[in-house]
């Protein structure tokens, strides 16, 4: 399974919900196939699922997916706990696991491509619907029930690792404009204003 | 610390219109948390650990809910990665609540400490992180207010750093 096919079947699937993304191709990959206000592609590793846990804590009446990776998942493992125990109805993680660092250009492997099984660590944190999925069909299924269902979803996907998204055009929009665009995009559907300064 | 000055604390949080505390507790403030959580105007979120309480602070503000970490001071060290990407970069505005181990005006300081209190301003300044030392009743709630304006203006994060009278 790649990710790129993943993000074919989730980009249409997108309506008003929040979309989280950390760093990585995943990155360049969904805003090309997804470039949807809603989005709020961090960049950074580590980070993507505490804003997507922080955004649905404040926005208990939208849905917020989380896209993360292997690496970035490893980095912040303190999440998962946390998580657990808050069990926010509204949120969906999709964990995209290639078992390798692939923007290290050699692929080194990550602690998945060994013992981890990060839907285990998930579960034993308290995540009750947390799973791994191999093949595509099976990862439409569990992605629709993710979207769909009121309930919080831990989705890992083992996918292969691919170098399609270095042939795609990097975005020049830096990442105080990404999140202007969020943050007004916010404030227009949710009808409240968000940046508090005044000139 | 003397729970007047741990409402005192909650109350101007309050006034200056913080309503998200995500929060690892410590020894200096604690007794904020209790009256954080009996307070219905805060959404309060215990974290594992210092860098998630400030991705998950950063996801609030960002979805429209002022935002605070409270923190011991090892926190900013332990934070300091997310500070730089969120806080800075992406520029997330947020109120830092830091427990300041470890200063000269620490009235617990020893040995365990005295190294990390050193460091912290350091860290902050070496993150171009404003901050304010409050060492005293007297002006708190003014310094607070102040504190929030300026993560507003400034679209980044703020620290204020408790010591003396607070760390009784």
């Amino acid at each position: 399974m790649k990710r790129s096919e993943c993000f074919e079947f989730l980009a249409p699937l997108i309506t008003d919900q929040l979309v989280i993304g950390s760093l990585s191709g995943q990155r360049v990959e969904w805003g090309h196939l997804c470039p949807h206000e809603g989005n709020l592609l961090v960049a950074s590793m580590g980070a993507a699922l505490g804003i997507g846990v922080g955004l649905a804590l404040v926005l208990p009446h939208r849905k917020v997916i989380v896209l993360e990776s292997d690496g970035s998942l490893l980095l912040s493992l303190y999440n998962l706990p946390t998580l657990g125990n808050l069990s926010l109805s509204n949120l969906a993680v999709f964990v995209f696991d290639n078992e390798v660092y692939s923007g290290t250009r050699i692929s080194e492997p990550s602690a998945t491509a060994g013992k981890t099984d990060l839907a285990g660590v998930a579960r034993s944190c308290g995540i009750e619907q947390a799973t791994t999925v191999r093949e595509i069909d099976s990862f439409k299924r569990e992605a629709e029930k993710a979207l769909e269902e009121n309930v919080l979803r831990f989705l890992v996907c083992k996918v292969a690792a691919t170098t399609g998204h270095r042939q795609i055009e990097r975005p020049n929009e830096d990442l105080w404009e990404h999140k202007y665009r969020f943050v007004r995009y916010l404030e227009r559907t949710e009808g409240k204003k968000i940046f508090l300064g005044r000139g | 610390m003397e729970l007047e000055l741990a409402e005192k604390i909650v109350g101007a949080l309050k006034e200056a219109g913080i309503s998200f505390v995500a929060y690892l507790p410590e020894t200096r403030l604690s007794q904020i948390t209790p009256i954080l959580r009996e307070d219905g105007s805060f959404m309060v979120v215990p974290v594992a650990n210092e860098s998630e309480g400030v991705s998950i602070a950063a996801g609030a503000s960002l979805g429209g809910r002022p935002a605070a970490v409270y923190m011991e001071g090892s926190g900013v060290y332990v934070s300091s990665y997310n500070l730089l990407v969120l806080g800075k970069r992406l520029g997330t505005p947020m109120l830092l609540i830091v427990a300041y181990y470890g200063s000269v005006l620490d009235k617990r300081n020893s040995f365990l400490y005295a190294l990390p209190g050193i460091h912290l301003i350091p860290i902050l300044q070496s993150l171009d992180i404003q901050y304010e030392v409050l060492d005293k009743a007297d002006g708190l709630e003014d310094k607070i207010k102040g504190a929030v304006k300026m993560m507003h203006a400034i679209k980044q994060p703020v620290a204020l750093l408790f010591t003396g009278e607070f760390t009784a």
